[in-house]
């Protein structure tokens, strides 16, 4: 009976998922600045893994005064950039950050360095830390 | 036996070269599928703008070689990098396919304020040898803008980091200095290697 009830609970935590991260960055991308600009972009692929929806409210990152998170719009054949104050990772889902699209735009550059790290952050929780070298174009 | 089917042979690979050798002298553009032609070619207005070197830039600026013809600016992070990059790529492919006459890259500055011929030089020279920029005074490129439908907005900001909704497709201008086609956004290259020839032998 005892044994029976040991196996049952390995048998649960076995199956139980992954103790993991909730939200997991891939395809993470900080371009240099071109030539005379101190802005750059940032592309990225953010994965929440978890069953609640995740909202980045602000980003940090000690190699840069200030990042924000923006989205290129083209409606009509203009194309318009505008801030986005929040976004949400959506349960068991996705969002790419892309070229022509939604990016971190990435300003003030603080230090001559091509190691990069971001904090992305939901409210006061800290949910991610991603870093990277910057890339060319 | 084996004489006839030599022979025969020999004629289908004679045949088989002549194809290739038909085909390959036939270069028909493909065609037209992305770009929107204009029903006549579209004379520039009179503008009076600056070239990247800070030499004066007329409607004779454009005449002698094909351009495309792209609104931007220097502080735009994301679409102006990303198509001018796309420009370039599309180039570089043409240039392999065995195209002749490249075409140029214009940038035309949208934010006069920040970009003077000299930021405008150094952004420019990234992206490739034939990449030019116009700059010049709010009026004198609405002058030009207004003559080709392009719009372009300063959005209001707190600080200096403005930003400028523009136009974000790129032009075809002729060898005669005359706006002939155009692409919208968003951009590929394929569609420029693609079109290119067509509107070239137009």
């Amino acid at each position: 009976m005892k044994l029976a009830r040991l196996f049952a609970l390995l048998l649960m935590a076995a199956c139980a998922p992954e103790p993991g991260p909730p939200l997991v960055v891939s395809d993470l991308e900080i371009m240099a600045p071109l030539p005379g600009r101190s802005m750059s972009a940032g592309y990225l692929l953010l994965e929440n893994r978890s069953d609640a929806p995740i909202n980045i409210t602000h980003i940090e990152s000690a190699e840069f005064g200030r990042v924000e998170m923006h989205e290129t719009v083209i409606e009509d054949d203009v194309a318009r950039m505008r801030r986005m104050t929040s976004l949400e990772v959506p349960a068991r889902d996705a969002v790419r950050l892309e070229r022509g699209g939604k990016h971190l735009m990435l300003m003030q550059p603080v230090a001559e360095t091509d190691r990069i790290r971001l904090d992305f952050y939901a409210g006061d929780s800290l949910v991610l830390t991603a870093v990277t070298q910057l890339a060319e174009r | 036996m084996n004489r006839i089917l030599l022979l025969s042979l020999a004629v289908l690979i004679g045949l088989g070269a002549g194809f290739l050798a038909w085909q390959s002298t036939s270069d028909e553009p493909p065609a037209i599928e992305t770009a929107t032609l204009l029903p006549a070619p579209l004379e520039l207005p009179e503008f009076s703008l600056t070239d990247q070197d800070g030499n004066p830039a007329d409607r004779r600026f454009f005449e002698g070689q094909w351009d495309l013809v792209f609104f931007g600016f220097t502080h735009c992070p994301d679409i102006c990098p990303v198509t001018l990059q796309t420009l370039a790529a599309a180039r570089r492919q043409l240039e392999e396919n065995g195209m002749r006459e490249l075409p140029r890259i214009v940038l035309v500055s949208v934010d006069p304020e920040r970009d003077s011929p000299g930021t405008l030089k150094t952004y420019v020279e990234y992206f490739g040898d034939d990449v030019a920029g116009l700059t010049g005074s709010e009026d004198a490129l609405r002058v030009l803008t207004d003559g080709l439908g392009i719009f372009f907005q300063r959005m209001a900001s707190d600080d200096e980091n403005y930003n400028v909704d523009h136009s974000a497709v790129v032009l075809v201008l002729n060898p005669a200095g005359q706006f002939t086609a155009l692409f919208s956004a968003p951009h590929r290259p394929s569609a420029f290697v693609n079109d290119l020839p067509g509107i070239f032998a137009l």
